[in-house]
């Protein structure tokens, strides 16, 4: 406990503990932790976060990159054995992907006309935001990463952020420079997700574990082993379609979901600029909310905008819109 | 060549110090997963801040250890506060006092250390819980405890080894 002689010298070594600081400081961290929780983080506390990640992010920056460098290292040592065999597959697949790739290409004139002709607005391929990972701390509190771009590169609370493989979690908390991304693995994140082969309907909630669950898919849920899952769009609150991952039936027969996005380290990722779509009855809202630019009100404007999309809040449970606008399954 | 003075001596600790807590902030958060998956993180900071409160405690004030602490939470993402009031007391309780400070032998700083970690991790388990409004999950703090408790007697035994003048042996000197 802090020292009686609060004043003194603690022995020759010189330190001071002093007593009425030490309980200052213990107040001031209870304090911070009763006013800064998650679920109802003020716009200040948000803007010092984001203040915060933004200065440390070039120092993160730095002690990522030799990371970045050696990152192949073990992999490579590891199969070295397995390289010609994996070569020999590899040019197998390239084959393989040629065709698909010309049928990617007819598919996206095919899509382009249909765009047109109904007047849809999708996001371009080309408006990703790409962004190397800085920081990624493991805690037992969040599962979150840091990127190194922010607001000033057009990032808003609420975007998905994606990878090779698929969907890796949303922005939640973005400052001018950096930007921290919630993981679909966190226990905060709820996302309204379906099985392609079926349309069945579910919500992916994280719960630290590796393989994220599906919830509220109902008593006879038409999904199977090895389905794909993707975004559903449900509730406007990510595109439709995204790749997640694929579902896997638990032995107490939950169904659980391996993400595609774990298929390598989660190095550099897609921040994908996504509007969310509003219900009709909510529009005069949402009109009067975009009055504010977020980039320009900074931080805690985009923060409070984007607070009851995003799920870093605590607990907090999806809205039925989320849920299950369509009343499936 | 300048034979170094205690004044020297003692700016380049507390360089030393700063560069030390810095990198063990950085390295904490750095996505050290890149390496072939390396999942387990040991908690450098509370290392840095055990061994700095022992070799040099003016060099760790209570406002040093809140302002690691607090560095930490924004960097995890943690809400704030947590780790700042886990390091402020569990130094408080466990810090070396007294005229001799820290031992020159392992054994006891590692015990000491052990004390101190594990009481420092069951403060940031309680408040973090308390800020998420749910239990926070146990398995990766376990993880760090493990980890740091494997890779705490390494680091200490350089530090000590250098504080001994550089004599051999693991235990005394």
């Amino acid at each position: 406990m802090a020292s009686r002689r609060s004043t003194r010298h603690d022995g020759d070594q010189g330190v001071r503990f002093s007593r009425t600081l030490f309980i200052a400081l213990l107040v001031l961290s209870g304090a911070l932790i009763a006013f800064d929780r998650p679920a109802s983080r003020s716009d200040a506390f948000a803007d010092f976060r984001s203040a915060f990640t933004d200065i440390a992010a070039p120092l993160l920056e730095l002690g990522a990159q030799p990371l970045r460098a050696v990152k192949n290292i073990g992999p490579y040592f590891r199969r070295q054995g397995e390289l010609a065999e994996e070569n020999a597959r590899l040019r197998q697949q390239l084959i393989e992907a040629r065709y698909w790739e010309d049928l990617a290409y007819r598919q996206r004139d095919r899509i382009e006309v249909y765009e047109d002709a109904l007047n849809v607005d999708s996001p371009a391929i080309e408006d990703r935001i790409g962004a190397w990972t800085v920081a990624d701390p493991r805690g037992p509190f969040v599962k979150a990463r840091l990127i190194g771009r922010g607001s000033d590169a057009g990032i808003e609370d609420g975007y998905p952020v994606i990878n090779l493989y698929g969907l890796v979690g949303r922005v939640y908390e973005t400052g001018r420079r950096s930007a921290r991304v919630l993981l679909l693995t966190d226990l905060n994140s709820r996302v309204p997700v379906m099985a392609d082969r079926s349309n069945a309907r579910a919500i992916l909630i994280g719960d630290n574990s590796p393989y994220p669950r599906l919830e509220y898919v109902g008593r006879a849920p038409d999904i199977q082993e090895g389905d794909r899952i993707v975004s559903s769009g449900d509730g406007g609150i990510l595109p439709r379609g995204l790749p997640v991952g694929e579902a896997v039936s638990t032995r107490d027969g939950e169904w659980r979901v391996r993400l595609y996005s774990d298929q390598a380290p989660i190095d550099f990722v897609w921040v994908w600029p996504y509007r969310r779509i509003v219900p009709p009855d909510r529009e005069v809202d949402a009109g009067e909310a975009d009055l504010v630019d977020p980039v320009e009100a900074g931080p805690a404007t985009a923060g409070t905008t984007a607070e009851t999309e995003t799920a870093p809040a605590g607990g907090s449970e999806p809205s039925p819109a989320a849920e299950d606008p369509e009343g499936t399954p | 060549m300048r034979k170094p003075t205690e004044r020297d001596a003692l700016w380049l600790s507390a360089i030393g110090c700063i560069l030390t807590v810095l990198a063990a902030l950085i390295v904490q958060a750095a996505p050290t997963r890149l390496i072939d998956g390396i999942t387990v993180m040991p908690t450098w900071p509370l290392m840095a801040i055990f061994l700095w409160s022992g070799l040099r405690p003016q060099f760790m004030p209570p406002v040093a250890v809140f302002a690691i602490g607090l560095a930490q939470d924004l960097l995890t993402g943690a809400p704030m506060g947590v780790w700042a009031l886990s390091y402020l007391i569990a130094i408080a309780v466990f810090r070396f006092r007294g005229e001799d400070g820290m031992p020159r032998d392992l054994p006891p700083v590692f015990a000491r250390f052990a004390a101190t970690l594990l009481l420092a991790h069951a403060i940031a388990f309680a408040a973090g819980s308390f800020a998420l409004e749910q239990m926070a999950d146990l398995q990766p703090l376990i993880i760090e405890i493990v980890a740091t408790i494997l890779m705490f007697p390494l680091i200490a035994y350089l530090v000590l080894r250098r504080r001994r003048g550089g004599r051999s042996g693991f235990i005394g000197g």
